[in-house]
């Protein structure tokens, strides 16, 4: 099944909602202006459409198969990473200083959505060494840096992030691989002891893997604070930067999963012969805080995750309905069979599918601007404020993306009927592949507690009370926007509803967490869909002003609208049920004997 | 009116698109005249005039003609072209090669393609890969014009025409012929082939695949197809699938052969031009989408068939 | 030596267009617009043979509205040297672009000009043949095979039937064929560096030139849907239609 990437509504978000210029305006982003971004998404999207999206069922089908030790990835796979690499991609948001290209958060999301749609598994390998860079780039010494960085950016070393062990996966503080310093006393360490679910953690496509380890030091104190990050390259680096020894880390068995099949989840074991050299990145002691400062980011990626194999169910089963012929249309005097695209239903389960994935990504991309004014605003007030939105958005756009792939790759296999059910249909791997998304890098009920927790509670609802006067903001103006005021009253109406529950919340959260926390996926769920129905509103309001002033693409605008409009009429009145849950659904979760359940 | 056909042939015979250029020449109305080209081409051009409706051929023969090089042939039109109102040759390799530079010389535009003639200034040609069809007009005073050769009947024989050798002009020296490797008789690649003739679970065996599909394909030079049920049957090679998960393929011609016609294997083909359908059952879906549909037993109907494209 | 390039900005192969409800033409307004997939393979041919020491500077020209310099640039990052744009808001036909870039090669003196051997929304074949013939220079059509060495160019033409193989006095025209090469993907960098690589704009007074067209379109309109299949009754009747009605065989 082909991919088109949709660069048409990107443009629109990217441009009209997430202030692409304001972005580009940002001190050290003076390279970036909006025509190169519509280049480099041009050439994105026949990347992706043509390597990426033609192997992701290669992956699905053959996986990955692992010998002794030597992982052999899918068909396509070696040849596309290299193209991949070659063309530079990998580097794209990497630091100049070390030969990335030092682009925009923002800018990079959005081709990373291309990716993440054309083959998902694929795409876990780029944005892991993305993920691996930055860690070194922020706490690394320099002599570090320039070994390793380089080669990262340039792709040809990819990096792994190895943290979960049997016994320590949300919970780190669970962490009991070793490291202990080198009886050679080259400052080096001896790291040991197994990590799992090590994404991308042994194969075929690059001549070095750079490990990231979590492994705790022999003087360590217990828990979080006793944790330490270290460097441990597959093949040790020698002084002139070639390949030396190869190093005592090894795959020992892949995982079988429901989904992701073309991505190599790897047990991986340290130290088997005593002898797995490791490099301490920064201070002893810090690692999990290190990691910490990764978790935006990645947390963000798997949101645009969940967004990108929504649209690509999306645009399977719209293909899917548009040629399918079966029963004829309700209500037409003709007798013959009909596209099933002309059922009610099924339209209404693709407008489900279209209308969210449209609010996730204008909620998504608003977060990677945001991300981008944390990090270069010249304002120091600016930049906070910035951050503080970061902060907030991250859980609901991790949590609520990946939820609802869930269910919108679920449509997708519905469309289909009984052929949806038939693996060679191929929507059914968009199914499995999603499932992945609401739990890795925090499930959602992590994501909901820190929403609760860290970000609402702690800072009294601030930053949330900003957002919901804006949205108000929003609702006035679609309000006085004759036909779209059907939208301002929707959103007005889950707006109220929101307050509410984050007056509950704040009350709560102190003298009854146990209840609040029952409520907290509500939350995140409701807060997603408030916000992405705001997102949404104020597209409905500038397609309506592009309409007026005869600018642009009509029939891109008017479906903006129509979305809109979907949106409000089915996705917003939830908002007001699940104030309803989050308020007073505690006592029953709670009430029943454990032994009961 | 008179109208110049540059044939296309190989020194002895007319090649066929020839027919169907006078034929889309006849359509326009006038007299007909015939440029043979080319080096020892009096057969040819002696074969030009026994074509119905041709009432003269111009012979120019010589040996820097003998390729029908486009930098040595064109002057050789350039020069009687002054004296026509149209000039035509088939959309052809031959005829879109020099045509286009005849046009340029004599400072007006190619029509290219045409499928269909409104009138003598006014032609249909298909463009977007024929997904839309635009009449032109021109207002040129010689319309040089190529015909896509599938869109006019083919001129018929019984003609007796004079040939008269013209001016054969000078070897521009500029371009030399150094080979040619014609296609060898084996079959065309499946995603390109013109015609595609695919076998499905109904032909029972690999062996009987072998021998009821791919003698009808080899008679039709076609490519071999299988649908993905014969393919995991074993009875077809893995690269013979077509489907969606297989190759996708819109010949001019797909005859389905046994493939009941599941939406798999439908979204691989279904933008073939012209689709038949042999299948014993009645009821299956591929008829659907068949545009010639033959209720048959395969085993049957297959060397039936074979027999009659041999008449 | 030098080599020109000509790109041109057409509808992107996967839109389906549509014909306007007048018929008047077709409605490209804000349908996706890309480089003509002949005219990637030429800038790739150019870019190989610069590659292999054979050219050193690649010009890449188009003609047509402004946003042809997003074509122009798209060929820079891909590797062409700079960028020329013949800028006109009027209709372009093949004869027409022929004499602009026969102005445009008369100034720049390229050895060696490639070209798609067709555009994929007028499907015309002209433009190539017209240029070589304005030039009276020798030319290569619908090549799946270059190879050029001192003062020629041997081109493999793809030919109904198999391949043909012309040697060429140079400087010389050739024209693209499906199967001359793959185009490379374009690497981030390159894009980055494409925009600072020097875009000359001229028109089509400039270069002394009346574009003015010689076919008048009249009407466009899509070609008949396929009509409901019939069921024939024997091998006869089958073979019958085959060769009359659809006449593929």
């Amino acid at each position: 099944m082909s991919y088109r990437a949709p660069v048409n509504d990107i443009r629109f978000v990217l441009n009209e909602l997430a202030g692409l210029s304001e972005v580009c305006a940002l001190p050290g982003n003076e390279d970036t202006n909006p025509e190169l971004v519509d280049a480099i998404l041009e050439e994105a999207a026949k990347f992706a459409e043509g390597v990426l999206a033609p192997i992701n069922r290669n992956g699905d089908l053959h996986g990955n198969t692992v010998d002794n030790g030597v992982v052999t990835t899918a068909p396509g796979f070696r040849d596309a990473y290299h193209q991949f690499r070659d063309a530079g991609w990998v580097g794209m948001r990497g630091p100049v200083e070390y030969g990335g290209q030092g682009m925009p958060a923002l800018v990079t999301m959005a081709v990373e959505e291309l990716w993440c749609a054309a083959n998902l598994s694929f795409s876990l390998c780029p944005l892991l060494t993305l993920g691996a860079t930055e860690a070194l780039h922020h706490h690394a010494s320099d002599e570090l840096k320039s070994i390793y960085l380089p080669k990262m950016i340039s792709g040809e070393w990819p990096g792994t992030m190895n943290l979960t062990e049997p016994q320590a996966g949300s919970d780190l503080a669970q962490v009991r691989s070793k490291a202990v310093p080198n009886p050679t006393g080259d400052g080096s360490y001896l790291i040991s002891g197994q990590k799992i679910f090590i994404t991308w953690g042994e194969h075929d496509m690059a001549d070095n893997i750079v490990h990231l380890v979590l492994a705790r030091l022999p003087d360590a104190p217990a828990g979080v604070k006793g944790i330490s990050l270290f460097v441990v390259p597959k093949f040790l680096v020698n002084a002139d930067g070639s390949l030396g020894a190869r190093n005592d880390v090894r795959c020992v068995s892949l995982e079988h999963k429901l989904g992701i099949h073309g991505s190599p989840t790897c047990v991986m074991s340290y130290g088997d012969n005593g002898n797995a050299v490791g490099y301490l990145v920064g201070e002893a002691n810090r690692g999990l805080s290190y990691m910490f400062t990764m978790m935006n980011h990645a947390r963000l990626g798997v949101g645009v995750e969940g967004m990108a194999i929504s649209e690509r169910s999306y645009q399977q089963a719209v293909a899917y309905a548009r040629d399918r012929v079966q029963s004829r249309a309700l209500g037409s005097d003709d007798a013959s069979s009909a596209a099933i695209i002309k059922h009610p239903d099924v339209r209404r389960m693709l407008m489900t599918m279209r209308s969210q994935i449209e609010a996730q990504r204008a909620l998504t991309y608003l977060t990677g601007a945001a991300l981008d004014k944390a990090a270069r605003h010249p304002d120091a007030a600016e930049k906070q404020k910035a951050q503080a939105l970061v902060n907030f958005l991250i859980p609901i756009v991790k949590g609520w993306n990946t939820e609802q792939a869930n269910e919108i790759t679920s449509l997708g296999v519905q469309i289909h009927g009984g052929m949806g059910f038939i693996e060679e249909t191929g929507a059914a791997q968009h199914y499995r592949d999603a499932r992945i998304t609401s739990i890795y890098e925090g499930t959602t009920g992590i994501q909901a507690l820190d929403l609760i927790g860290r970000k609402l509670a702690s800072e009294k609802g601030t930053t949330a009370k900003v957002l919901l006067t804006e949205v108000a903001a929003t609702v006035n103006k679609l309000k006085a926007a004759g036909d779209l005021a059907v939208i301002g009253d929707a959103l007005e109406a889950a707006q109220e509803a929101t307050i509410k529950t984050v007056d509950y919340l704040l009350a709560t959260f102190d003298s009854n967490p146990r209840a609040a926390a029952v409520g907290s996926v509500p939350f995140l769920k409701q807060m997603g869909i408030l916000l992405g129905g705001w997102q949404l509103g104020r597209a409905a309001l500038i397609a309506r002003q592009k309409l007026a002033d005869g600018e642009g693409d009509a029939a891109f605008f008017e479906s903006k609208i129509s979305v809109a409009r979907f949106f409000a009429a089915h996705q917003l009145p939830q908002v007001a049920a699940l104030a309803q849950t989050i308020r007073f659904g505690a006592e029953s979760a709670l009430e029943i004997g454990e032994e009961l359940l | 009116m008179t109208i110049l056909v540059i044939a296309e042939h190989d020194n002895t015979t007319i090649k066929s698109g020839t027919f169907n250029t006078i034929g889309a020449a006849q359509k326009i109305g006038g007299d007909i005249h015939v440029l043979v080209a080319g080096q020892g081409c009096g057969a040819a051009a002696e074969a030009a005039a026994k074509i119905a409706g041709v009432s003269k051929v111009l012979l120019a023969d010589a040996a820097h003609l003998a390729h029908q090089l486009a930098e040595n042939i064109t002057p050789v039109v350039v020069e009687l072209a002054r004296g026509y109102s149209h000039v035509l040759a088939p959309a052809t390799t031959f005829g879109k090669n020099f045509l286009p530079r005849v046009a340029a010389l004599l400072d007006v535009a190619q029509i290219s393609d045409i499928v269909a003639v409104e009138s003598a200034d006014t032609f249909v040609r298909p463009i977007y890969a024929g997904n839309v069809l635009a009449t032109v007009k021109s207002a040129d005073a010689i319309k040089v014009i190529t015909v896509r050769t599938t869109a006019f009947e083919a001129a018929a024989a019984g003609g007796s025409a004079a040939v008269e050798a013209v001016a054969a002009g000078a070897d521009t020296g500029t371009a030399s012929f150094i080979g040619q490797e014609l296609t060898k008789s084996d079959r065309p690649e499946l995603a390109a082939a013109k015609i595609v003739v695919s076998g499905g679970r109904a032909l029972g065996s690999a062996e009987q695949f072998k021998a009821v599909i791919e003698p009808l394909a080899d008679k039709l030079s076609a490519a071999v197809g299988a649908s993905r049920a014969a393919v995991d049957a074993g009875y077809a090679p893995n690269d013979y699938q077509v489907g969606q998960t297989g190759k996708i393929v819109a010949p001019q011609l797909y005859v389905a052969v046994g493939i009941s016609g599941a939406i798999q294997h439908l979204a691989g083909m279904k933008d073939s031009k012209v689709i038949v359908a042999i299948n014993k059952d009645e009821e299956a879906p591929i008829f659907q989408v068949a545009d010639y549909g033959l209720v048959g037993d395969l085993f049957s109907v297959v060397p039936e068939l074979m027999s009659e494209l041999s008449k | 030596m030098k080599a020109l390039v000509a790109v041109k900005r057409v509808v992107d192969y996967n839109v389906k267009v549509r014909v306007k409800a007048d018929g008047s033409d077709v409605d490209i307004g804000n349908v996706k617009m890309s480089m003509n997939p002949f005219d990637e393979i030429a800038v790739e041919e150019a870019v190989r043979l610069k590659e292999a020491g054979k050219v050193s500077e690649i010009v890449v020209v188009s003609l047509g509205v402004k946003q042809c310099e997003e074509t122009l640039r798209t060929a820079m990052a891909m590797g062409a040297d700079r960028g020329i744009l013949v800028e006109t808001e009027a209709p372009l036909q093949p004869l027409a672009v022929a004499k602009l870039l026969k102005a445009v090669v008369d100034k720049e003196q390229p050895q060696l000009v490639i070209l798609g051997k067709q555009a994929i929304d007028d499907d015309a074949n002209q433009t190539g043949q017209m240029l070589a013939a304005l030039l009276g220079w020798p030319q290569g059509t619908f090549a799946s095979k270059v190879v050029v060495a001192d003062s020629k160019v041997d081109v493999t033409r793809e030919i109904d039937g198999g391949l043909e193989t012309v040697a060429l006095k140079l400087p010389a025209i050739v024209t693209t064929d499906l199967r001359l090469n793959e185009p490379r993907y374009v690497k981030l960098p390159n894009i980055m560096a494409a925009k600072k690589k020097p875009l000359d704009k001229t028109t089509p007074a400039d270069l002394g030139v009346d574009p003015a067209p010689r076919l008048t379109v009249l009407k466009v309109a899509e070609p008949a849907k396929r009509s409901a299949g019939v069921k024939v009754a024997s091998v006869q009747e089958l073979v019958a239609k085959l060769k009359n009605e659809a006449k593929v065989l």
